[in-house]
């Protein structure tokens, strides 16, 4: 736990992300409830409150969908990074849609009744040794219980509260609320058989999600098993020439055993340090130098590359490591230095600037 | 110090000067996002189900014999739609069934207010609190007592609806996502009506009771909105149709 915290703050980028987020939902949700009841005779039959609690939750869904597609996608191409960058708005956004929807179910199936509707919701049916018929609302309510713990902690005090590994493990649970939502679906609307067209997108829905993800961990996993070669003075591993480090660019190196380290050419010099960036763990080393720091491609938080340490006023300090270079070669110690450490950057013969 | 590589393609959050290539791209992602969306809406919002003709309708008053059991229902006189008799279907406000105001005047003629509901041979009514009267003079003539006629035992297909949402107060009123919606109706009191794929005189709707002709037991719940088979005696009440199940031994299909 942290006593500071330092926001990811508002910005036009943000606020231009935002504008899309909430264009496109309310393009989705206006066509959904006003244009298709013009366009089919079946749609205008449909009651109101069933076609919103619909459009509503199918938006929720997609939104979902798509947020959980942007990680992999980032991952696979980096010019998705900026659709990463602020992907928690996305996700509270898609908490607001999934309350209308449940709002909508809770005022019309569930009311009009002596019985309380969230007493109805929870005991109107017990079918649950059943799987047609199994109450699938349980799993929509699951859903938007996690989507509403994951928006209400999303914002970066939280982050630093929880520190970043309990922040990311309890965020990971948002697989499990589209787990729930797919489950929901498919207990309840896709076994009704109403909507062709619904399965097929629940089905492309699914097929992608776990497509990106296993094409990015197949990635990743390449990665991984480049762990750095021991150089000849053990316990120092290499870090590739010093030829292939572009200037103002980072490496990624890693070690056996997990950690990385990011290996950064500055000014002609070289610096190396922690690969997670204190914010949410985001790849140091695919980041860039900018205005002199290394700055984080997921959020832009910035570390000096000779102490780790991010900027004043900021607080955020990461381990450094020592480097040297020998034939062309980068070698690193991968004994990580306490955090914050200064380790003199060394300096590539004939590149001095 | 020589100036650092620009790199033209590395978005910094903050640093509201996005490269050109990022922002053509993020643009056209944005694109992609605000079109995908629209193209699914009108995919989405058009790919409902047919609901069907059933019609909530305006207010009528109906006069006839008033019967509670098993759930409420008013005989009334032939007419030239119905030469032989007609029996409509009562359901309450809300998803509450009609029985506590009907059953003060079990068997008795009465005067009914309330909105017509009506799919196909579904012919029924929703009768608020208050909606039935016994006036000292009643507008029409006393429906002839018809006793109710055995049409056998049948073996039907189909799907156990709550009448008032089924015959047009909710439109879709049935199917598995209404499923809750239909229990809370039926343990409210509102009817049990079977949506049979097949028909007994020419109707596909039959009203439920178990096989001494009270209401159905607690154990229809895990059957509602599924396809079903039921088996039971066919009553033909006017031109409505009871079937009487003995639930203790159904088949699910
Ligand atoms: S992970 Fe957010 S700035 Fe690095």
């Amino acid at each position: 736990m942290s006593a500071t915290y330092r926001p990811v703050s508002w910005n036009h980028n943000k606020i231009v992300y935002d504008a899309i987020l909430l264009i496109a939902v309310a393009v989705y949700l206006w066509i959904f409830i006003q244009v298709s009841p013009a366009l089919h005779p079946t749609a205008a039959q449909i009651d109101g409150d069933i076609l919103r609690m619909r459009a509503y939750g199918s938006c929720a869904f997609l939104m979902l969908s798509f947020i959980l597609c942007i990680g992999p996608l980032a991952r696979l191409d980096p010019r998705w990074l900026p659709v990463l960058y602020n992907r928690r708005h996305f996700g509270v956004l898609t908490c607001a849609v999934a309350l209308m929807h449940a709002w909508y179910v809770l005022g019309w199936y569930f009311a009009f009744s002596p019985v309380d509707p969230f007493v109805a919701l929870l005991s109107s049916n017990t079918s649950f040794a059943r799987i047609a018929g199994f109450p699938f609302e349980l799993f929509g309510i699951l859903a938007l219980a996690i989507l509403l713990v994951l928006a209400a902690t999303s914002h970066d005090f939280w982050l630093s509260f929880l520190t970043p590994p309990v922040w990311k493990a309890m965020h990971m649970s948002l697989y499990a609320g589209y787990t729930a939502i797919v489950l929901h679906l498919a207990l309840g609307p896709l076994m009704a058989q109403a909507n062709a067209a619904l399965a097929i997108v629940v089905a492309f829905s699914v097929v992608s999600v776990a497509g990106l993800h296993l094409a990015a961990a197949v990635q990743g996993a390449a990665q991984d098993r480049d762990v750095a070669q021991a150089a000849a003075s053990s316990p120092w591993i290499s870090a590739g020439l010093i030829s292939d480090l572009t200037e103002g660019r980072g490496r990624v190196v890693r070690v056996k055993g997990g950690e990385s380290i990011a290996v950064f050419r500055h000014g002609g010099r070289i610096s190396a340090l922690a690969n997670a960036c204190a914010h949410q763990n985001g790849p140091l080393g695919e980041g860039r130098i900018v205005e002199g720091c290394v700055t984080c491609p997921w959020h832009g938080f910035q570390y000096r590359p000779e102490d780790g340490c991010a900027p004043p006023p900021f607080t955020e300090k990461l381990a450094t490591y020592r480097v040297r270079l020998e034939d062309g070669h980068v070698l690193v110690d991968p004994r990580a230095n306490p955090p914050g450490t200064y380790v003199e950057p060394v300096v590539i013969a004939g590149d001095a600037r | 110090m020589m100036p650092e590589a620009k790199d033209q393609s590395f978005f910094v959050g903050f640093d509201n000067n996005v490269p050109r290539p990022l922002a053509g791209f993020a643009l056209r992602i944005a694109a992609l996002l605000i079109g995908g969306f629209a193209m699914l809406a009108l995919v989405l919002g058009g790919g409902g189900e047919d609901t069907g003709p059933g019609i909530y309708g305006d207010e009528i008053i109906m006069q006839g014999e008033l019967h509670a059991k098993p759930y409420p229902f008013l005989r009334v006189a032939a007419d030239r739609d119905h030469p032989a008799g007609r029996a409509i279907l009562l359901a309450g406000d809300g998803k509450v069934g009609a029985e506590g105001d009907a059953k003060p005047f079990d068997g008795q003629q009465v005067v009914a207010r309330g909105a017509a509901l009506k799919r196909g041979t579904l012919d029924m009514m929703v009768v608020g609190s208050g909606g039935f009267s016994m006036p000292a003079k009643l507008p029409g003539a006393a429906v002839p007592a018809q006793a109710p006629v055995s049409r056998g035992t049948w073996r039907l297909s189909g799907e156990i609806c709550d009448g008032k949402c089924l015959g047009g107060a909710m439109r879709p009123g049935s199917g598995l996502a209404h499923k809750a919606c239909a229990n809370l109706c039926i343990s409210g009191g509102q009817p049990p009506v079977f949506a049979s794929t097949g028909t007994v005189d020419g109707t596909s709707f039959f009203l439920l009771a178990d096989k001494n002709g009270g209401p159905v037991p607690d154990a229809v719940y895990d059957l509602v909105a599924l396809p079903v088979d039921l088996e039971g005696d066919v009553e033909r009440v006017d031109n409505m149709l009871i079937l009487k199940v003995d639930w203790a031994k159904l088949a699910r299909r």
